[in-house]
């Protein structure tokens, strides 16, 4: 195996990591099946060919709604231009999986980091229930005293 | 930034533990999609997660449709060959027809090459 082959090809210098292609194959497959190498690397070859063209037909979703970012919708709708429209439905769930898991790890990463909308949101919905306890607290005082004057007999 | 822990957490492996679905190197999907052409536009920090996921199920496809062609050869080992009839038995798989052709395989879907080089 040439050296090249391992670090990619030299015409895409970028190329996705063996180990979790490997895997994703394996798992499709009986346990007693092979892959040749080199059809281990023509499938990986194909899925850098599959972003290429994603990519390219996003770049052209992002331009005709002229925005400047590709947005996931975009991909959405490239992959349904392209006769992908199958895997929409599940690309989107793993999407929005992936929104929930990313949010609740920035909020136990701390609740006062910036970036997360949900976060200012959360403090302000916090603040508010604080607002609410200590009123809460004040109001129970002056309604009526909790406690009449203790019954001697009942101090021990 | 948010997004660059989430990126590191990927890269090393899965976030909050998850086994299942496998996440591919959101960078490197960043730089494949930036090279894909002249004038790419930004990429927002989402789109390569659901590129990873696109990326899953189409190999995963490629994979069942060329271990299909495999067992009817009554083989166990998955071959080019088998990827290149995968490929020229699917309609949206047609962009990878030069991909599969190069590799060296007789491919009866590039007849225009060959006619191209007996007329020169």
């Amino acid at each position: 195996m040439e050296p090249m082959d391992i670090v990619g090809k030299s015409k895409e210098d970028a190329s996705l990591p063996k180990a979790t292609m490997t895997k994703i194959i394996k798992e499709m497959l009986p346990p007693d099946v092979r892959v040749a190498r080199d059809t281990q690397d023509l499938l990986i070859e194909c899925c850098v060919e599959f972003i290429n063209l994603i990519s390219s037909e996003s770049n052209e979703v992002c331009n005709r709604e002229e925005k400047r970012t590709i947005a996931p919708e975009h991909v959405l709708k490239a992959l349904g231009v392209l006769g992908f429209g199958e895997y929409i439905e599940e690309v989107y769930a793993a999407y929005e999986q992936h929104k929930i898991e990313t949010m609740q790890d920035s909020l136990k990463g701390g609740k006062w980091s910036n970036g997360a909308e949900m976060t200012e949101e959360e403090a302000v919905a916090e603040q508010q229930r604080m607002f609410a306890e200590a009123r809460a607290r004040m109001n129970g005082g002056a309604v009526a005293p909790k406690q009449p004057d203790p019954d001697p007999s009942l101090e021990s | 930034m948010r997004q660059a822990r989430t990126y590191s957490g990927i890269l090393s492996g899965g976030i909050s533990g998850r086994t299942g679905p496998h996440l591919l190197p959101l960078a490197r999907i960043k730089k494949i999609m930036k090279k894909s052409g002249d004038d790419v536009k930004m990429i927002s920090g989402e789109a390569p997660i659901v590129f990873s996921k696109a990326c899953e199920l189409f190999i995963e496809e490629l994979t069942q449709r060329s271990w299909m062609v495999t067992m009817r050869g009554k083989r166990r080992t998955l071959n080019k060959e088998d990827v290149t009839s995968a490929v020229i038995a699917t309609d949206i798989f047609d962009f990878l027809l030069n991909l599969v052709s190069d590799t060296g395989n007789s491919v009866e879907a590039a007849p225009l090459e060959m006619d191209i080089s007996k007329s020169s």
